[in-house]
C-alpha cells in the first residue's frame, strides 16, 4: 500500500507517482530522462504487443467525486494515430479517454470517478504495446488542470510529495561511486579489494551499463594491468544485441555482489552533489521506483555516470562537442571535416539502441506503422547492430535522449515493418528491443590532462601510463552525412589504426573538483582523444586505476592530484601487483 | 613494354592507342583531354611473395591537357598476386583525379585480370571491381587477407533462431558483397595498390602546385571532392566573389559540405540580402543539419533570412522551432507582418507534429 500523498492547501487532492505503482505488471520503469522531465516514469514496452495492467491501491483521505489527469505524453505527434496510448481503471471501471495522445509531457484528463470508499486500486491498461508513458496521475475535485506543476515541475513535485531539502537517510563511506557500468564496477573492485568501503550507485536493477543484458554491447579493448579485475565483469564477443549477454550478467552481478565492502545501490539514481571549496560534500540519491532518498558522503568520488552528472552537479569543469581541430592540432587530412572540424561544433558520435528478432515456425504479424515510417522510410532490417547509431546537430546526447532514444525506436519498428513484406521474413518475431540509449560520447569533465589524438598518433608514454590500450581510434559519423540517400540512423566508422598507447592518470582526476575522479567516457580527453578509450575493456581499466588511487588518497588521506605529485611510484607498484 | 615507353615521352600528341582508354572512368572526359604527360614520383609496391622479393617500383605521372592544366594522375601497375603460394601478375592502369581519388582503371586487353581458378574476369566483374576501388573505406582496408578468408565463428546459441544483420566490425557476407566472386585475392591486393602510399603523395603534390586558378577550377568543377577541396582552399574573404557557384554546391553537395560552407561563410557576406535570399531560399531542400546550422546564423544573417524561414516552419524539427521562436521573442523588430501570418498558418496546421508550440508562442505574445 502506497502513502497517502497529499498537495499542501488541497488536503483532498491525491498525487501519484508512476514508478510507485506496486504491481507494475509489463511496464518498465525508465529514469533515463529524469534530469529533463523531472522524474522516472512507466512504460508500455510491449515491441507491439500490449504488456500487462499495472495496479496499485491508494488510500484518499475523502470519500466523493474526483477528476482524474495523468501526466504523459504522445510520442510520436503527427497525422495519426498516437503509437503509445492507454486507458485508467479505477476500481475496476475504465475511464472514458484515451490517454497518451497530447504532443510533450503534459496532464492529460482521464475522467471524472466518484469515489465510495477510501482505499482506491488504480490501474493502467496498455492499449498498443508501443511505448505508451505515464509520470504521474494526479486526482482533484476542482477539474483544474496542474498546469502551475509544469512552470517549475521539479518545486512544485518537492511541494505535493512533502519532501524535504536533504534525503533523511545518510550513509557513510570511504568511496562513493556513481554509475555502475563497467568503470564503476572495476572502481569499487579494485577499491574494496585493498579494504576500502565502497558504496556503488547505479540506477539499473543489473551492472554494466552498455555491457548488460538491458543494452547488450560486447566489451572490447585490453586488460592491461587488470585483467584479474576486468575478467570479474567483462563479456565475450557475443553479436551485439545477442541474448548471450544474460550470462556475462549473471556472472558480472555476483562477482560484484561477492563483496563485503561493497555496498550495491541498485535501482537508485544519484541527483545532486555539492561541493564546498571545490570539494565535494556528498551524493543525493533517489530509488528509482520507491522515491526513497540516501545521502552518501564519503572524502571521495568517482563520477563513473558516462553523463558526468556527479561532476557537472558539484561545478566541475567539463567540455561536449567536437573540437576544432586546430584546438589541439588533431587534423587528420585524410577524413578531413568527418574526422576533426576547422570550426568546433556539436556533432558527437551518437547513441545506439539495439534490437534482436527471432524466427519462429509460424507467420508473425507486424503491421505497417504510419508513425515510425517517417523515419525508417524504405530501410529493411530483421536486426540491429552498432552502426544503429543516431546524432543530429540540433539534438544534445544529454538533454534530448529521450527524443533520440524514440527516433531510434521508430526506426527499428518500422525498418522491421518494411522488412516483414517479405515472404521471406514472414516467421520473424521481434524477440527484444532495448529502450536504454547505449552512448558513446557526453560531457568530458576536465582533468589536469586533457587526453588527444596525438597521444595516440605519438604514443606518448606518460610517466604517469595507468591505462594501456591497442584497439584502433575509431570515431563515427552519420552516414547521410556524405550520402542523402542513406537512413539518418545510420552510422560509419572511421579508423586510425596504431600501436600501443597509454593513458596518463591526470585524465582521471577533475581539474577543479579536488575530490573528484572520473572513470568511463566522461574522463578527461577531446573527441577525437575519445575514439579509442571509449570501448569498455578500456574504460574498466580507467575504473580499475581510480580505486586504485583511492586507496593511496586513503592512506594518506589526500586528494586524488597528491596521489600524482606525491606517490605516483607507490601508487604504479600497487597497480603492478595486481597482475 | 612498348606502351609503357611511349607513355614516358612528355606529350603523346594523340597517339592514343586503344589501350589507353579506361574502362571505367567515373569523372567526364578528362582522359580524352590529355596532351602531356609527365612522371611526377615513384613508389614501390611490396610482393606478398618471397619469390618476388624485390619491390617492384612504378611511376605516378601527371597528366595535364594542352593547356598544361593538370586534370589527372596516372600510373601503369604490374603486380603479382598470390594465393596458397601461387602467384600470378595482374596488369592494370589506373587514374585518379587530382585529390588522389580513384577515378578509373583500364587493362591491356591481352592481360586480361584472372580469378582464384586462373578463369579470366568477366564484364560485370571488371564492373564490379570498379565498384570496389571506388569505395575509399572498403572493408578490405582494415583487414589482412587471412581475415577474410577464415571462418568467422557465432557462438551456437546464434547459428539458428538469431539473426542479424552483422556482427562488429565485418562478416564474410559483407565481403563478399564486395568482392569479384572467385576473385578476393586479386580485390584485396589491388585495392591496397589503388589506396595506398601513392595517393597521399598525389594529396601533396596537387597543394604544391596551390594557386588561384587552380582552386577555381576545383570549386567550379561538376564534382563534389573537387568543390569541396576548392571550397578549403579558398580564403573566406573570396567567398563573396563565388557566391552564385557557393549557393549551387550547398544545394547540390552533401550534408557535410553544406556544414562546412555555413561554417565558413563570413557574417559579413549574409547580411547581404541577396546572398541571404539565395541560401536561405534552399531551406526546404536542404538536410535538417544544415538547416539547423541555416538557423543558428539567423542572427547575422539579412532581416530576410527570418521571413524566408517563417515560410517553412513545418520543416522545423521540435528543437529546430524553439530556436527559431527564441530569436523572435529575442528581436521583435524582425517579428514582421509576414513572419506573423506564416506563424498563424504553421499554429493552425494539423499535420505538423510542432504546431501547439506556435500556438503557445502567439498567445504568450498578445
Amino acid at each position: 500500500m502506497l502513502h497517502l500523498l497529499v498537495v499542501k492547501g488541497v488536503a483532498q487532492d491525491v498525487f501519484i507517482e508512476a514508478e510507485n505503482f506496486v504491481d507494475k505488471g509489463g511496464w518498465v520503469v525508465d529514469p533515463q530522462f529524469v534530469e529533463q522531465m523531472g522524474s522516472p516514469y512507466i512504460m508500455a514496452h510491449g515491441m507491439g504487443i500490449p504488456v500487462a495492467d499495472a495496479k496499485t491501491k491508494v488510500t484518499f483521505t475523502e470519500k466523493g467525486e474526483y477528476h482524474v489527469w495523468a501526466r504523459t505524453k504522445n510520442w510520436v505527434p503527427g497525422n495519426w494515430e498516437a503509437p503509445g496510448q492507454f486507458k485508467i481503471a479505477i476500481n475496476g471501471t475504465y475511464l472514458k479517454t484515451v490517454l497518451g495522445t497530447a504532443p510533450d509531457w503534459d496532464w492529460e484528463y482521464a475522467g471524472k470517478v466518484k469515489l465510495k470508499s477510501n482505499t482506491v486500486e488504480i490501474q493502467l491498461s496498455d492499449l498498443t504495446g508501443f511505448n505508451g508513458r505515464c509520470d504521474a496521475i494526479y486526482f482533484n475535485k476542482s477539474k483544474k488542470m496542474p498546469a502551475e506543476a509544469e512552470a517549475n515541475l521539479a518545486s512544485w513535485r518537492k511541494i505535493v510529495l512533502a519532501e524535504t531539502l536533504a534525503p533523511e537517510k545518510q550513509k557513510n563511506y570511504d568511496l562513493v561511486i556513481t554509475g555502475g557500468g563497467l568503470a564503476g564496477c572495476a572502481a569499487a573492485i579494485s577499491a574494496a579489494e585493498q579494504g576500502l568501503n565502497v558504496a556503488l550507485i547505479h540506477d539499473r536493477p543489473v551492472l554494466g551499463g552498455n555491457a548488460s543484458e538491458e543494452v547488450r554491447v560486447h566489451t572490447l579493448g585490453i586488460y592491461g594491468k587488470y585483467e584479474r579485475i576486468l575478467k570479474m565483469i567483462d563479456t565475450k564477443h557475443y553479436p551485439n544485441g545477442s541474448s548471450d549477454a544474460k550470462y556475462d550478467q549473471e556472472r558480472r552481478d555476483r562477482n560484484v555482489k561477492s563483496f563485503k565492502n561493497i555496498d550495491l545501490f541498485l535501482n537508485w539514481r544519484g541527483y545532486d552533489a555539492v561541493a564546498e571549496n571545490n570539494s565535494i560534500q556528498y551524493v543525493d540519491a533517489r530509488h528509482t521506483s520507491t522515491g526513497a532518498r540516501i545521502r552518501f558522503k564519503a572524502p571521495r568520488f568517482v563520477d563513473a555516470t558516462g553523463d558526468g552528472w556527479i561532476g557537472f552537479w558539484a561545478g566541475a569543469e567539463f567540455s561536449y562537442g567536437r573540437e576544432s581541430y586546430k584546438t589541439y592540432g588533431e587534423s587528420w587530412d585524410k577524413w578531413g571535416e568527418l574526422w576533426s572540424p576547422e570550426e568546433a561544433d556539436d556533432f558527437v558520435m551518437g547513441s545506439s539502441v539495439l534490437w534482436e528478432n527471432e524466427e519462429t515456425n509460424e507467420a508473425q504479424e507486424f503491421s505497417e506503422l504510419p508513425w515510425a515510417k517517417d523515419v525508417a522510410k524504405e530501410h529493411k532490417a530483421t536486426a540491429g547492430e552498432w552502426y544503429w547509431e543516431f546524432s543530429r546537430n540540433d539534438l544534445h546526447q544529454i538533454h534530448d535522449a529521450e527524443e533520440i532514444r524514440d527516433h531510434m525506436l521508430r526506426a527499428i519498428y518500422g525498418s522491421f515493418a518494411n522488412a516483414k513484406k517479405l515472404e521471406k521474413n514472414k516467421n520473424y518475431k521481434l524477440q527484444w528491443v532495448s529502450y536504454l540509449v547505449g552512448k558513446r560520447e557526453s560531457r568530458r569533465l576536465i582533468g589536469d590532462y586533457i587526453y588527444t589524438f596525438n597521444d595516440v598518433r605519438n604514443n606518448t608514454k606518460f610517466e604517469d601510463a595507468v591505462v594501456e590500450e591497442i584497439r584502433e581510434v575509431d570515431v563515427h559519423y552519420q552516414r547521410d552525412l556524405k550520402d542523402k540517400e542513406e537512413p539518418d540512423f545510420l552510422s560509419e566508422a572511421l579508423f586510425y589504426k596504431t600501436k600501443k598507447y597509454y593513458i596518463p592518470y591526470r585524465s582521471l582526476y577533475s581539474k577543479n573538483i579536488e575530490n573528484l575522479f572520473m572513470a568511463g567516457r566522461n574522463f578527461s580527453c577531446s573527441h577525437i582523444g575519445l575514439g579509442g578509450p571509449r570501448v569498455m575493456l578500456t574504460t574498466g581499466q580507467m575504473g580499475a586505476a581510480v580505486g586504485l588511487a583511492a586507496v593511496i588518497c586513503e592512506k594518506y588521506n589526500i586528494n586524488p592530484r597528491e596521489v600524482y605529485t606525491n606517490h605516483l611510484q607507490e601508487y604504479l607498484d600497487l597497480i603492478e601487483k595486481q597482475q | 613494354m612498348l606502351i609503357a615507353i611511349l607513355f614516358a615521352i612528355t606529350g603523346y600528341k594523340n597517339q592514343k592507342r586503344p589501350e589507353y582508354k579506361p574502362l571505367f572512368f567515373s569523372m567526364a572526359n578528362e582522359w580524352q583531354e590529355i596532351a602531356q604527360d609527365k612522371v611526377i614520383f615513384e613508389y614501390t609496391i611490396k610482393s606478398s611473395d618471397s619469390a618476388y622479393a624485390d619491390p617492384n617500383i612504378h611511376n605516378v605521372r601527371l597528366l595535364s591537357n594542352n593547356k598544361g592544366q593538370p586534370r589527372l594522375f596516372f600510373s601503369e601497375i604490374e603486380t603479382t598476386v598470390c594465393a596458397d603460394g601461387e602467384c600470378k601478375l595482374a596488369n592494370i592502369n589506373v587514374y585518379w583525379n587530382l585529390l588522389g581519388n580513384y577515378v578509373g582503371y583500364g587493362i591491356f586487353p591481352k592481360l586480361p585480370l584472372t580469378k582464384y581458378d586462373h578463369v579470366s574476369f568477366e564484364k560485370e566483374d571488371y564492373a564490379k571491381l570498379h565498384q570496389l576501388f571506388l569505395d575509399d573505406n572498403s572493408i578490405l582496408k582494415r583487414r589482412k587477407i587471412s581475415d577474410l578468408v577464415d571462418t568467422v565463428s557465432i557462438s551456437s546459441s546464434n547459428t539458428s533462431l538469431i539473426h542479424v544483420d552483422a556482427i562488429s566490425g565485418a562478416t564474410r557476407t559483407e565481403i563478399k558483397e564486395s568482392v569479384v566472386k572467385g576473385g578476393l585475392y586479386s580485390c584485396y591486393t589491388l585495392w591496397h595498390i589503388v589506396h595506398g602510399e601513392a595517393k597521399d603523395k598525389m594529396k601533396e603534390h596537387v597543394q604544391s602546385m596551390h594557386s588561384d586558378s587552380l582552386t577555381a577550377y576545383f570549386l567550379y568543377a561538376p564534382y563534389e571532392d573537387y568543390q569541396k577541396y576548392g571550397l578549403k582552399q579558398l580564403p573566406k574573404k573570396d567567398f563573396k566573389h563565388h557566391t552564385a557557384q557557393i549557393v549551387n554546391i550547398f544545394k547540390t553537395n552533401d550534408a557535410l559540405t553544406r556544414g562546412y560552407i555555413l561554417k565558413k561563410i563570413p557574417d559579413a557576406d549574409l547580411s547581404i540580402e541577396k546572398i541571404a535570399t539565395q541560401l536561405y531560399n534552399t531551406f526546404p531542400g536542404v538536410d535538417s543539419n544544415a538547416r539547423t546550422l541555416l538557423l543558428k546564423k539567423l542572427e547575422n544573417a539579412n532581416s530576410i533570412a527570418v521571413e524566408i524561414v517563417s515560410q517553412y516552419l513545418d520543416y522545423l524539427t521540435k528543437n529546430q522551432l524553439i530556436l527559431y521562436l527564441t530569436y523572435l521573442k529575442e528581436n521583435p523588430g524582425k517579428h514582421t507582418k509576414k513572419v506573423k501570418r506564416n506563424l498563424i498558418r504553421t499554429s493552425k496546421n494539423k499535420r505538423y507534429a510542432y504546431s501547439h508550440l506556435v500556438k503557445e508562442y502567439l498567445k504568450n505574445r498578445k
